[in-house]
C-alpha cells in the first residue's frame, strides 16, 4: 500500500509534503512530484498536507494510471528531501483540469533543491 | 501566491485538529514507545530479534519517539528509510510483525485514551502492512544487488 501523487500536483508543486514525509520518498520532476511506491510506508502524513489535494491513498479506485506514473518517474527523477520554492503562479493552477495532457513535464526537477539553481 | 506563513498556519490547524480529537502529545508518545519496547525486549518471539539488531537502546527509543512524533504530529523530527532498514533483516518473518502489532495494540490500549490508541494502531497497521509488502511480497520490484544472481 502506498500513497500516490495525482494530476492536481502538476504546475502547483507546493512541496509541503516533502517537509512532513518521514521517509523522504518524494521524487522531483520539473513541475510535479511523485512518491516512490516501494519506499512509502503508508503513514498518511502527507495526504492532508497537500494544498492541491493531489495525494491519494492507493486504496482508492481508479488510481492505477497514477500509481504507474509515480513508480516510473520515481526511478527517473531525483529524490527531494527539503522543500524548495513553489512556482510563483502555483495558486493559479490549483483547480485547473486536464493538466496532465497539456502541461506534464518529463524533465527532472532541481537535484539540490537550491533556490538559486531553481531560479536560473 | 500562498505564503509560507499560510502553509505553516494550515499545518498548525491540521495538527491541532489531531490533538483535539485524540489527545496525542509528545509525552503520550514517549510513554507508549518506552512501555511498548519494554514489552518487546522481554517477548520470547521478537525480543531476541531486536536484541540482535539494536545494540544501544537509548538512541533507538529516542529515534522511535521522533518517528511517532513525525507520523502523529507531523513534526518532521524523524528522517530515515525504514523500508531499507527492514529489508536488510533477513531473519524477520510475517509472524514477527503479527506479534509486534499485537503488543503495540495491547500497549496502546493500556497507556492511551481510546481515540489516541485507535489513531496509533491504525497508523501502525498501515505501516506494518506496507513494510511487509516490501519485505515479503515485492521481491520482483527490487533488482538484485550487483554480484548477486537471480534467486
Amino acid at each position: 500500500m502506498t500513497f500516490v501523487v495525482t494530476e492536481a500536483c502538476i504546475k502547483c508543486k507546493y512541496m509541503d509534503c516533502v517537509e512532513v514525509c518521514p521517509v523522504d520518498c518524494f521524487y522531483e520532476g520539473e513541475n510535479m512530484l511523485v512518491i516512490h511506491p516501494d519506499e512509502c510506508i503508508d503513514c498518511g502524513v502527507c495526504e492532508p498536507e497537500c494544498p492541491a489535494e493531489a495525494i491519494k491513498s492507493d486504496n482508492e479506485t481508479g488510481l492505477e494510471r497514477w500509481l504507474a506514473l509515480n513508480a516510473e518517474y520515481a526511478r527517473k527523477w531525483p529524490n527531494i528531501t527539503a522543500k524548495g520554492t513553489p512556482p510563483p503562479d502555483a495558486d493559479r493552477w490549483k483547480d485547473v483540469p486536464d493538466k496532465f495532457a497539456k502541461h506534464f513535464s518529463e524533465n527532472c526537477g532541481s537535484e539540490d533543491n537550491d533556490d538559486k539553481s531553481r531560479a536560473a | 501566491m500562498t505564503s509560507d506563513q499560510e502553509h505553516s498556519e494550515r499545518r498548525a490547524r491540521i495538527v491541532q485538529g489531531i490533538v483535539d480529537e485524540t489527545g496525542v502529545d509528545d509525552a503520550m508518545i514517549k510513554t507508549l514507545v518506552h512501555t511498548f519496547y519494554g514489552k518487546v525486549r522481554t517477548d520470547e518471539l521478537i525480543g531476541p530479534v531486536f536484541d540482535r539488531v539494536i545494540k544501544d537502546w537509548d538512541p533507538h527509543l529516542e529515534k522511535m519517539c521522533d518517528f511517532w512524533s513525525s507520523v502523529m504530529l507531523m513534526s518532521g523530527r524523524y528522517k530515515g528509510n525504514p523500508m531499507i532498514a527492514h529489508m536488510r533483516l533477513k531473519m524477520v518473518r510475517p509472524e514477527h510483525f503479527e506479534r509486534w502489532l499485537a503488543l503495540f495494540m495491547e500497549t496502546a490500549g493500556e497507556v492511551c485514551p481510546p481515540r489516541a490508541a485507535e489513531a496509533f494502531v491504525g497508523r501502525a497497521q498501515n505501516i506494518a502492512r506496507s513494510l511487509q509488502m516490501g519485505m515479503f511480497y515485492r521481491a520482483d520490484k527490487f533488482p538484485p544487488r550487483a554480484g548477486q544472481g537471480a534467486p
